[in-house]
């Protein structure tokens, strides 16, 4: 299935097998860092309105856990971006240099926000405060690194400058589609432990997400085109309007069949949209890189995945037994 | 040219300033190891102390669910943060070097994630819902955490060590054969005491903390003590390790560079007494450790992780994978084409400096391209101070018969205008770099230049061939693993 039938031949590249690797890797991570943003966001409006908001208190109890996924879930993508397109992710870094190592160290205060947050009311605004603003600044910067990528005529002049910012337009709306699709996330992961109640006010919130992210995306589009992608575009719309409605059965009937269906739909749209996401850059693959095709391994990996799986599965089930 | 099409990859060129790379990733490796060891020992401390409260020992249970845990957790968690900044800083120093291990490595790489998110959502969950399972969970749980995180250790270690010595890998032997290389035994061996010697003696802290009378403490100090034991083997472990690296880079730690046999001194002579405290003192002698003693000890650990670090990074010159890569990112076959073509042709980068004449500018692309790998100009490991009382022909000589100069420097991968061009830049640089600065080039110096390339041939100094008697590449590049 296009786009891992794309790389030419006759079967699947193993070139294929790291996008789509790349891929679900890089799904899985967006769920857990758009809980992390967006649900640090929201504890911290809810700190600054002095509101006892249930979601916030449970979010604020979950959120150092989830950037520790978040961050565990993310190596996955980082690797098989480094197979994908070697020369320029690390020109990209490169060039943005300090300004992105800057990342790491905005994640640590970050984590350590989350937990002064989680301990104690004194703290809890400015700590809140600081880790979304840190959060932003990682988003940000993933989105001008994914920019600055892309575009290696510009690559000669900024070095030469010395400029660390990759300041251009495009990263207005792709930044802000992501802004609209983290609360998406956070709501749909939030909703499974919330009361009916707080179900309904969580809709508000993904259906205000949802309407920020159509409105990037149609900007993105009034710019490039809309890009069916083999029917992953089209996938994604629908998909993306299924939430839409399931998330206003759900502002209706909160305890209706409503969130199952949004969280089929998002899960569908995120993987859809990753794909389509990923349209503009399938020329750039870096092939034929003998040693990276040739290396061994992959039989150790398939097995220890599968161990993974099933180890994770037995702490989840071990934690939900004892917790009921 | 597109910075894309080059053959030779070539990346744009950071300054740190006066830090030297190996310094910046060495303080980052530093951290990042020994947080994330500390990680993998404190697990099997707490795996092992849950047992015996499962059998009685209360003390080992309160000590289970008290702040050790949440050190341990901090520990995973930004251990995970320095791993990426790892990532990050590696590709800052040697992207090129980050590149090919993970075109190698990166199945088992991937392996190791697997491991690492086991570990994560094992230690995790035990930090979270420890409180309310049952014996045989708990147990179950925080196994699960040593092993995760050890065999996280594991991969990660086969990965670091194929570095120094890739062995039959070079001939085509695969992934295995250089995964499981020579130093892959001794290196996690070495991993897994300072991990559990770092657990320990945390323990030791966070026991001295626990509201105890002084003999239950002095009980639970004496269990935990027997982890911190393996470290008094650091010696046996290092002879095994220098047994095993290529002798001239077992030269450079015995000797031959003084920094590097220092640094080995230092993480011999920390860990010499740090066993010694434990066998003697607290094992055999059955001493009471009070908070601060461990504190000091842990400090000395620290040193010893550093020293080793560092030893392990040097050791390895001039190569960041033996064999393949020399430290300036330049493969030993692509030095011959260099010699012809020169190091500057295709360098598709601008310098952001200024300089007053064609030939030192130059020699500044040539500084950038063969030298900023490992030395600044004025910083740490400074050129200038490297090179200050050089008359010009020494300069000439020494810089064209590199790998003779120095052993752990690899062959110059340029021209003989490129070596007068790095001569004229660092007379500039030496005369504190004058507006009106007259070269003192000729044409009979780059001749002459030229016919010292030749006599030092292309290979490094320890490969056969290599010397005065005007060997060419073939001895290096005929042994060399072929890779992008």
């Amino acid at each position: 299935m296009w786009p891992f039938d794309a790389a030419g031949g006759p079967g699947l590249s193993i070139e294929s097998l790291w996008l789509a690797l790349y891929l679900l890797t890089f799904a899985l991570h967006a769920v857990f860092v758009s809980y992390v943003a967006a649900g640090a966001a929201y504890a911290g409006v809810a700190a600054i309105r002095h509101s006892a908001s249930p979601i916030a208190a449970r979010t604020r109890d979950w959120l150092p856990f989830m950037l520790g996924a978040g961050i565990t879930a993310g190596v996955g993508p980082l690797l098989f971006l480094q197979l994908l397109y070697q020369r320029r992710f690390y020109t990209a870094n490169l060039l943005m240099g300090p300004r992105w190592g800057a990342v790491v160290p905005a994640l640590i205060v970050g984590f350590y926000a989350l937990y002064l947050a989680k301990a104690g009311e004194r703290w809890r605004r400015i700590a809140l405060a600081a880790g979304t603003a840190c959060f932003g600044f990682v988003a940000w910067s993933w989105t001008e690194l994914h920019q600055l990528m892309a575009d290696d005529p510009a690559w000669r002049a900024m070095y030469g400058a010395g400029e660390r910012f990759h300041l251009e337009l495009a990263v207005v709306p792709r930044l802000a589609l992501w802004l609209g699709a983290m609360p998406v996330l956070f709501a749909t992961v939030a909703a499974w432990s919330a009361t009916p109640a707080e179900r309904r006010r969580l809709a508000y919130l993904a259906l205000a997400g949802l309407g920020l992210a159509g409105a990037a995306a149609a900007v993105l589009i009034a710019g490039h085109g809309f890009e069916s992608a083999h029917g992953w575009g089209p996938v994604t719309v629908l998909a993306a309007a299924v939430a839409l409605a399931g998330w206003v059965v759900t502002a209706r009937r909160p305890d209706g069949a409503g969130l199952t269906v949004t969280t089929a739909a998002t899960a569908a749209a995120l993987v859809a949209g990753a794909v389509v996401r990923e349209v503009p850059r399938l020329a750039m693959i870096e092939r034929d890189r003998a040693t990276a095709v040739d290396a061994g391994g992959l039989a150790v990996f398939v097995v220890t995945l599968g161990i993974g799986i099933a180890a994770i599965a037995w702490v989840v089930r071990t934690v939900r037994g004892a917790s009921r | 040219m597109s910075p894309l099409d080059s053959p030779i990859p070539h990346y744009p060129v950071n300054d740190f300033g006066p830090l030297m790379k190996g310094l910046v990733i060495g303080g980052v490796g530093i951290l990042h190891v020994f947080l994330a060891q500390f990680a993998i020992g404190g697990g099997m401390v707490m795996a092992y102390l849950e047992r015996l409260g499962q059998r009685g020992v209360q003390d080992a249970r309160t000590f289970v669910d008290g702040f050790f845990k949440i050190l341990v957790l901090v520990s995973f968690v930004v251990g995970a943060l320095t791993g990426v900044a790892m990532w990050f800083t590696t590709i800052q120093v040697g992207a090129r070097t980050i590149g090919l291990m993970i075109d190698e490595f990166h199945w088992l790489w991937a392996t190791e994630w697997v491991w690492f998110a086991i570990e994560i959502t094992a230690g995790y969950a035990f930090y979270r819902h420890g409180g309310v399972l049952g014996d045989r969970a708990r147990l179950r749980l925080l196994a699960l955490y040593a092993l995760a995180s050890w065999m996280s250790l594991f991969w990660i270690n086969g990965i670091l060590a194929w570095q120094l010595t890739p062995g039959r890998w070079l001939d085509g032997g695969g992934i295995w054969a250089g995964f499981f290389n020579a130093s892959f035994w001794p290196s996690l061996v070495f991993r897994t005491a300072v991990a559990t010697t770092l657990g320990a003696l945390v323990a030791c802290i966070v026991i001295n903390t626990m509201d105890l009378p002084r003999e239950r403490r002095a009980a639970l100090i004496r269990r935990v003590s027997w982890f911190a034991a393996p470290i008094a083997a650091m010696p046996l472990i290092a002879l095994w390790f220098l047994a095993v690296i290529p002798a001239d880079s077992r030269s450079w730690l015995l000797g031959g560079s003084m920094p590097m046999t220092m640094f080995v001194g230092v993480a011999a002579g920390a860990s010499f007494l740090i066993g010694g405290y434990v066998v003697v003192g607290l094992l055999l002698h059955r001493l009471y450790i009070n908070g601060a003693t461990a504190t000091l000890l842990l400090g000395l650990a620290f040193g010893a992780t550093a020293a080793g670090e560092f030893v392990r990074e040097g050791a390895r010159k001039p190569y960041t994978v033996r064999g393949v890569l020399y430290s300036t990112s330049i493969r030993p076959a692509e030095v011959a084409a260099l010699r012809a073509s020169g190091v500057t042709a295709d360098d598709p980068y601008p310098l952001r400096d200024a300089y007053p004449s064609d030939p030192l500018t130059r020699g500044a692309k040539v500084e950038r391209a063969l030298c900023d790998a490992c030395h600044t100009m004025r910083g740490a490991n400074a050129l200038v101070e490297l090179t200050r009382t050089w008359t010009d022909d020494q300069l000439r000589l020494n810089i064209a018969k590199l790998q003779h100069t120095k052993g752990f420097m690899p062959p110059f991968a340029g021209n003989a205008l490129d070596v007068e061009a790095l001569v004229q830049l660092l007379r500039w640089e030496h005369a504190e770099r004058p507006a009106g600065f007259a070269p003192t080039s000729s044409p009979e110096h780059v001749a002459e230049i030229a016919r010292w390339l030749d006599e030092a041939g292309t290979a490094p100094a320890d490969a056969p061939g290599s010397g005065a008697d005007g060997a060419s590449a073939a001895g290096a590049a005929g042994a060399e693993r072929q890779v992008p």
